[in-house]
């Protein structure tokens, strides 16, 4: 045995040393997680070539969604008791993260440690980037998850470039509608029973319903057309602007965007008209107060008469303010008067997609099934107002329990026109694009026809800048 | 010849040995910063020559983003001189709050660390708290503001929903949460001596002109530090404006640092976003240097002056 004594200074030293080692050892890549974006090649992959892992037993499943608030999760509590959830999700265990922010979701991905699956998400930019599992094989071999059993449209929004990259479920069904307070409307003097079916008849209501005090401050207004649905576009549910005048807006094979037109010209005039009479400030002061990010929160303090919302508005409205729910109804999305008679609608929806780098796709793919079982949809509609897209619930469903929400059901018989979202890579940006330059046009900086030609060209320029235009 | 007959002094070994200890010892400080800032900043000067999603690999594209910021960008044509309004303005204004504030609770007045408190105060509230305040302050329908306004039988005012109107709110909301300079000019006005104060009443010079002629210069230094710094974060600002406007209305609001964060993680366009970042670096080191160059002229350094 040596006298190998350590002196003071190089213990330090080899403290040290190992201090550094470790810390740099804990700032090296773990092993097995992928440490830079998924190849731009994966992006095109045709389903089946992606690579799954092998499905592991004992994992956590992290569900983050954009949803907030407590209706997701006691509707999520509920699911997640039931028998159909324990089995599917077996000796693993499951998390929810709800009210994630995009910004949150895009950086959990793009560092490598994204959750297993998401919903409400920017589905596009995940499916366009190839962060996304193609789930086409899992479908093709499910009982549950079948084409047939969901509206074609919900369906389509899970494709991209030919593969299927997520499950439709949570919330799926119509998008389209006017509702309208038939209280409100009956004291203006105006017949609930016979609501407007054009722009101009509605803006006659708009007219009966607005009411200021004698200083002029906004105390009610008819209807904000850049209100709720109006509000701007998503990939989950479509542009009311486009589905009410009638074109699409984007070729999704040519890649080319139809925004320089009459009708987009049409529609921010007549949408102008609506926010002149209010006042354009007013109007944004009543909104900053009443409808910011809580779409309803102004028709259900009543200081707005109509509203254009999609088939959860009745249920939502009957769960937060079940006094004004009472007496709302639903009738067709507007339409300009040379498209009478048109009774458009849209269907669209949410869905769940799984994340390269999950460490239990199978395993996730499952509580995607139970999503769409009867004890989940069920949930949602009960604590949220929320349906399905699968068209065999909408048959157990009882539409007289919230008002208004027979109106959808009946229009997915009677609609001669139907929308849905479109794929084009850039829609939000078309959508702030879309909502500053209707800015533009309310405060009279800009000509509608103007705004129309500028959203086409920054459109344009945005696909190209992007790297989709090549 | 003589300098080839320099020789070149080799470290000895105990020396070598002092200089790796003192390298292992800095070593986790040194990693950190290798891995939390170098690199970082080193990546973003990269990405923002390409164009770059964060979920797929980066494309070289020289200098597009840059120019294309210049010459196609309409919303950076407007978040220039919005930014530059901004922090122009309200840089100076939080800097002057606060200085006079300080001045005034200098003075012997009563309940003085009370006051000291609830001028403090604002500075330790999370800005998202103050968002919130305020927003429900500045409220149109239902804040205390406006209601007053309302039960007076006048409008209410749009503060954050009026393009004229929804800069200087934002301007005003930042000053009141300037004790942070506050308690940096008390430290400063504590240390000016007595004694010149005396000595200039003695000469019979006002209030006024004892202040202009010694408060103001003797605090100069910690005003040149505020307001680099003020000029730093204001560049920078996002919060506040992110939450009670959102950039809006009609754009009034939409200030570098959310233009910054709508193409990052908005669009995923990191490549340009990286672009706008590093033009903002520039544009505070220009104005940092402008501030220091030109500090000559109003900075009092008691050391160097004497």
């Amino acid at each position: 045995m040596g006298n190998k004594r350590v002196c003071r200074r190089e213990f330090l030293v080899q403290a040290s040393t190992l201090g550094a080692a470790g810390v740099l050892a804990a700032c090296a890549p773990k092993t097995g997680k992928p440490t830079v974006a998924p190849s731009e090649k994966a992006t095109t992959a045709p389903a089946g070539e992606v690579p799954v892992p092998a499905p592991a037993e004992g994992t956590l499943i992290r569900l983050w969604t954009g949803w907030g608030g407590t209706g997701i999760r006691k509707a999520m509590d509920e699911i997640a008791a039931s028998e159909e959830w324990k089995e599917a999700l077996g000796n693993n265990t499951f998390e929810l993260k709800d009210a994630v922010e995009g910004a949150a979701m895009l950086a959990a991905v793009a560092s490598g440690d994204p959750p297993d699956a998401g919903s409400n998400i920017q589905y596009l930019d995940f499916m366009a980037r190839g962060a996304l599992i193609a789930i086409d094989d899992m479908v093709a071999a499910s009982s549950i998850i079948k084409k047939e059993n969901f509206i074609e449209g919900n369906w389509a929004l899970a494709f991209y470039k030919g593969a299927m990259y997520g499950v439709p479920a949570i919330e799926g069904f119509l998008r389209f509608a006017l509702n309208y307070n038939a209280k409100l409307v009956e004291e203006a003097g105006l017949d609930p029973d016979n609501p407007p079916v054009t722009w101009d008849e509605v803006y006659a209501w708009h007219e009966k319903l607005t009411k200021k005090d004698s200083a002029g401050n906004v105390l009610r207004i008819g209807l904000n057309p850049y209100g709720a649905m109006g509000e701007g576009f998503w990939y989950s549910d479509g542009w009311m602007v486009p589905t009410s005048w009638g074109w699409q807006w984007f070729d999704e094979d040519k890649k080319t965007f139809d925004l320089n037109n009459d009708k987009m010209i049409d529609a921010f005039a007549t949408q102008k008209k609506f926010i002149d009479l209010v006042g354009v400030d007013n109007l944004a002061s009543l909104y900053s107060v009443e409808g910011r990010d809580t779409w309803g929160g102004a028709y259900n303090a009543e200081v707005e008469a109509m509203i254009i919302e999609g088939y959860w508005h009745p249920g939502e409205t009957a769960n937060e303010a079940p006094e004004v729910a009472k007496h709302n109804r639903a009738t067709w999305l507007p339409v300009p008067e040379s498209r009478r008679g048109v009774k458009p609608q849209g269907a669209a929806g949410h869905l769940v997609v799984i994340f390269k780098g999950s460490k239990n796709p199978q395993g996730t793919f499952k509580l995607c099934e139970v999503l769409n079982m009867k004890v989940a949809c069920d949930a949602f509609f009960k604590h949220l107002g929320w349906l399905p897209s699968i068209k065999s619930y909408y048959d157990e469903v009882d539409a007289s329990v919230y008002p208004g929400l027979d109106f959808y059901f009946r229009s997915a018989h009677e609609a001669t026109e139907f929308y849905w979202p479109l794929r084009c890579e850039i829609t939000e940006f078309a959508s702030n694009e879309y909502l500053n330059l209707k800015d533009k046009v309310n405060r009279n900086e800009m000509s509608p026809a103007e705004a129309a030609a500028e959203l086409q060209r920054r459109c344009e320029e945005e696909y190209k800048a992007a790297g989709f235009a090549e | 010849m003589a300098a080839l007959l320099v020789k070149r002094r080799w470290l000895s070994v105990s020396e070598r040995r002092r200089l790796l200890t003192g390298l292992v010892f800095v070593s986790p400080w040194l990693v950190g910063f290798l891995i939390w800032t170098l690199y970082p900043l080193a990546s973003s000067l990269y990405y923002s020559f390409t164009r770059y999603d964060l979920l797929r690999p980066p494309v070289f594209i020289g200098l597009r983003n840059y120019v294309d910021l210049f010459t196609s960008d309409p919303h950076f044509r407007v978040v220039i001189p919005n930014t530059l309004y901004y922090v122009g303005l309200g840089t100076p204004l939080a800097v002057a709050t606060a200085f006079l504030l300080a001045s005034l609770l200098n003075t012997p007045v009563i309940a003085r660390p009370t006051f000291r408190a609830i001028f403090y105060f604002p500075s330790i509230v999370p800005a998202t708290v103050i968002a919130m305040i305020w927003g429900y302050l500045l409220n149109p329908q239902y804040g205390a503001i406006n209601a007053v306004l309302k039960a007076l039988g006048l409008r209410a005012i749009p503060f954050l929903t009026s393009p004229a109107l929804a800069k200087p709110t934002l301007i005003a909301i930042g000053m009141w949460g300037s004790g942070y300079y506050m308690v940096l000019f008390l430290a400063t006005l504590q240390n000016v001596p007595r004694e010149l104060y005396e000595a200039a009443t003695v000469d019979g010079a006002t209030a006024l002109r004892r202040f202009w002629h010694i408060t103001i210069p003797l605090c100069s230094p910690v005003i040149l530090f505020t307001l680099v710094t003020g000029f730093i974060y204001g560049f920078q600002d996002f919060t506040l404006p992110w939450l009670l406007t959102g950039g809006g209305p009609s754009e009034s609001t939409e200030f570098y640092a959310l233009h910054l964060f709508r193409n990052a993680f908005r669009y995923l366009r990191m490549g340009k976003a990286s672009a706008m970042a590093w033009i903002l670096f520039i544009i505070v080191v220009g104005f940092t240097v402008v501030l220091f160059k030109s500090s000559s002229r109003f900075v009092y350094y008691a050391d160097t002056n004497e």
